[in-house]
């Protein structure tokens, strides 16, 4: 018995943290093929489709092709920086991962199970902290570059996500008011024992937060760190190999990051839809994991959706919209929840 | 803190030059102080070659001048030659050039939208634009064998006669594009993204524009209701009913609605074309080796990018002993600084992308 | 104008004009793809395409070209060279040297369009990769092609 707890003990953080990092991993490839895909098939194309079943090994024939380019570094770079951010854009996706819950609490064999590396009463803040971080990469990867256009690309790149982090938080507090906590489980529990999913009490909130992760993921169309047709590559011009693909997979982790959040915080994370009305009953069968996944697939595909469709915003407007109508918005938002939740 | 003026090399290799054209910009904070359009990478010495080469063998070559309208090119030149040498063209082989050339601004401009949207961020546009324009280039296949670099008329006339395949193939992108173009201002014209980026972006006065030499679809933009097709007519255009789009903005958003509008004014344009079209024969009784009597002549069309005219000397050889093209694009280059001083850098790209340059035609 | 403005008002607080469009890139979505996976589907080039030009024989397999040189001088970029002799027994000359380059060929039809025997022709061969520049050669024999071959690409559309 002794024997099988202290395996169990030992097993199953090893297998967690194995979990916590394959699945954004997974996505990231699951993502790029999706994306790939999805545009193709809006612009009236195919899209990538020879390697492996449907094109879902494209992105490891990808990686494989940028982990044998040739590595290039500029001679005028600034060496060590150079080669640091793409670790710190990496190692910031990725870390926030660990405070997100991948579903809720199971039982195996008698032994309860949950699947999170890292349970804190203010993970939420750790999340959006820790992938915030990776502002730093990309500053320090545009400076150290020593070229113009990614110098610019980066100076926006900093100016958007750090403009965006205001109505982001403004919007996660409603939720914090909702569900008296700041961990990422309580506020699914929350969401459980409410019977009603928060993105439905607060749309507005959802929307805000929804547009500023966008923003914050450097996504069309607030894609002007990385706007193709002015800054050519915005702040990883200059990167080849393996550090470009570092960002690309950062960028991506990013991108189901946020979705996540989205989902955990609005969308009732890993709970089935519709628990109450009886005849959708058997949607529960499904294990929660599983409807986790299918919403985040959902935002997921609005990314790619809303990337096919709209043109770039240019850098002013962007940053009218935020402080202009955003931050107000989100304020207003806050505030008129602040007065609904003490009135009721 | 004030940032320093700085420098910004945008091409010959940038993503969104539009071919090897290189703007050497000056940008104080993102604010364009001036731009300086260095040209010649794809100079291929064109008008000096055609002094070697008999009448005939320019035609192909203006092909490679403006590469989206060969066509274009090709009635450009022919026309000029054969006002040298008072060549009546049949009024069949009239009416089909018309149609092909309208055809062909039909998928200029299709490309140009689609390019234009590209280079604001909206990509989806440049797929569903290209696939109207890859209907018109299987016209031009079925009609004389090639897509891009047609050949597709002759001195004397056009070198096939338009059977009814190809009518029945104009026919069904007469029916299918206007579908298309509704899709496309569906996903543009009230974006607000969009108007954003070109609405009030790039602007220049009707007389600053005149004053530039500015032409075609950019300068009607302005106010100036100059088309050469309804001012001075050429080829049987005196027969068609078409309106000349004017608008009176100038900026980047009118030169699209212009543009859009030219399209369906094409399209009016090609039906009727084929629908009149004159019995007889597609092409005129021309000697195999032309020589042309001594004098100059100077012509000018309206291409999809403006102002095409040809200028032929001609000395009783087969050769001519000068030819100089005015083509549109070069000369539309230079408003270029004038429209894009004091916007911001992103919108360099969007004026830059609203002119409808084409590198092959301003190096020649 | 009052209600245009409050129409407008209202399509940018409802996101109307960018709903639209999702609306439109999502019917595209499930539209009818126009690309083609080429290698296994390939679309048949038009009658009168112009593709790798071809020197023709009539009915009888008598090859049709008399080294008039007329190709020759028609070409703007001298693909060609020519040398002709006539066989013995013969009134007709023939080629004894019929070089094309491919790679100067512009494809622009002036020389199958001056050909007084309809001898030089496109074929409709569109696909000119080669392994090699000296491929880019097209000789005298090279210039025939036999049998199915002969049928598959003939050109619908000469004269």
């Amino acid at each position: 018995m002794t024997a099988l707890t202290l395996l169990f003990d030992v097993l199953i953080p090893v297998i967690k943290i194995a979990a916590v990092i394959l699945f954004p991993m997974v996505m990231v490839i699951v993502l790029i093929w999706m994306e790939r895909r999805v545009v193709a098939f809006i612009q009236g194309r195919l899209g990538p489709n020879r390697v492996g079943f449907q094109g879902l090994l494209q992105p490891i024939a990808d990686a494989t092709k940028l982990f044998f380019k040739e590595d290039i570094i500029p001679r005028e770079a600034d060496r060590l920086l150079f080669n640091l951010s793409p670790v710190l854009v990496m190692i910031s996706s990725l870390l926030a991962f660990a405070f997100v819950p991948l579903g809720g609490p199971f039982d195996v064999m008698g032994y309860t199970i949950d699947p999170w590396i890292a349970r804190s009463p203010v993970g939420l803040l750790l999340v959006l902290g820790l992938s915030a971080i990776g502002v730093f990469g990309i500053i320090f990867g545009g400076w150290a570059s020593n070229s113009k256009y990614p110098l610019m690309g980066a100076l926006r790149s900093v100016v958007q996500v750090l403009s965006y982090e205001i109505p982001l938080g403004l919007t996660v507090l409603t939720v914090v008011f909702f569900s008296r906590s700041m961990d990422l489980v309580a506020i699914v529990n929350n969401q459980k024992d409410a019977k009603v999913w928060f993105g439905f009490l607060l749309p507005f909130s959802f929307l805000i937060f929804w547009i500023s992760g966008i923003a914050e993921t450097n996504r069309a169309p607030f894609d002007l760190p990385e706007a193709e047709s002015e800054l050519v590559a915005g702040y990883h011009t200059e990167y080849s190999g393996m550090k470009f693909a570092f960002f690309y997979i950062a960028e991506y982790a990013h991108m189901v990051l946020v979705s996540s959040l989205v989902v955990l915080l609005f969308f009732g994370g890993w709970l089935p839809p519709f628990p109450n009305v009886r005849a959708l009953a058997f949607l529960g069968v499904l294990p929660g994991f599983v409807w986790y996944l299918i919403k985040i697939m959902f935002f997921l595909y609005l990314y790619i959706w809303i990337r096919g469709t709209l043109p770039r915003y240019r850098f002013d407007a962007l940053i009218k919209l935020v402080w202009k109508w955003l931050v107000p918005l989100a304020l207003l938002n806050f505030v008129i929840v602040a007065v609904a939740w003490y009135l009721l | 803190m004030a940032f320093k003026e700085i420098e910004l090399n945008m091409g010959p290799q940038h993503p969104s030059t539009h071919g090897v054209l290189r703007l050497k910009l000056r940008v104080d904070n993102e604010v364009v102080t001036s731009v300086e359009p260095v040209i010649g990478y794809l100079h291929r010495g064109m008008e000096k070659l055609w002094e070697s080469q008999t009448y005939a063998q320019i035609v192909p070559m203006t092909d490679r001048l403006d590469y989206l309208a060969a066509l274009s090119n090709n009635l450009g030149y022919v026309l000029a030659v054969e006002k040298l040498m008072g060549l009546e063209v049949p009024k069949r082989a009239q009416y089909i050039r018309v149609a092909l050339v309208e055809l062909q601004r039909l998928a200029s401009h299709l490309a140009w939208v689609g390019f234009m949207a590209n280079d604001i961020g909206a990509m989806s546009v440049l797929l569903y634009a290209f696939e109207d324009r890859e209907a018109v280039l299987d016209i031009f296949e079925a009609y004389c064998g090639a897509r891009l670099t047609v050949h597709g008329i002759r001195i004397g006339g056009v070198p096939f006669d338009l059977d009814e395949t190809v009518a029945g193939m104009i026919r069904r992108v007469l029916d299918e594009t206007p579908k298309k173009l509704a899709d496309i201002e569906k996903l543009l014209n009230d974006n607000r993204i969009w108007l954003h980026r070109t609405r009030g972006v790039g602007v220049i006065s009707a007389v600053d524009a005149v004053d530039l030499g500015l032409t075609g679809p950019a300068l009607r933009a302005t106010g100036v209701p100059w088309d050469i097709r309804r001012d001075l007519p050429y080829s049987s255009y005196e027969d068609f009913e078409f309106d000349v789009p004017v608008r009176t903005g100038g900026d980047v958003y009118d030169r699209y609605l212009v543009r859009l509008e030219e399209i369906r004014q094409s399209l009016r344009i090609v039906r009727q074309a084929l629908d009149r079209l004159p019995p007889g024969p597609h092409l005129a009784k021309v000697p195999r080796l032309l020589k042309v009597p001594p004098g100059e002549v100077f012509h000018t069309i309206e291409a999809p990018k403006g102002e095409l005219g040809f200028y032929i000397r001609a000395n009783g050889t087969e050769r001519p002993e000068r030819v100089k093209m005015k083509s549109p694009s070069f000369i539309n280059l230079q408003s270029l600084e004038r429209m894009s001083k004091g916007y911001l850098f992103s919108d360099v790209v969007g004026i830059l992308g609203s002119l409808d340059i084409v590198l092959g035609e301003i190096d020649k | 104008m009052r209600l245009k403005r409050t129409q407008a008002f209202l399509q940018k607080i409802f996101l109307l004009d960018i709903l639209q469009g999702l609306l439109v890139t999502l019917q595209h979505y499930f539209s009818r793809k126009v690309t083609v996976p080429y290698p296994e589907k390939v679309l048949a080039p038009a009658a009168r395409f112009r593709g790798i030009l071809r020197l023709f024989r009539d009915e009888k397999g008598e090859p049709l070209c008399i080294a008039c040189k007329a190709c020759q001088r028609a070409c703007p970029t001298k693909c060609f060279e020519i040398e002709g002799a006539r066989p013995e027994g013969s009134r007709l000359l023939r080629p004894t040297r019929y070089d094309w380059k491919l790679s100067r060929c512009t494809f622009c039809g002036l020389c199958v369009e001056v050909c007084p025997t309809a001898a030089i022709r496109f074929s409709r061969e569109f696909r000119m990769s080669l392994v090699g520049k000296d491929h880019l050669l097209f000789r005298l024999p090279d210039m025939y092609l036999e049998g199915e071959d002969l049928q598959q690409f003939l050109c619908g559309g000469c004269p």
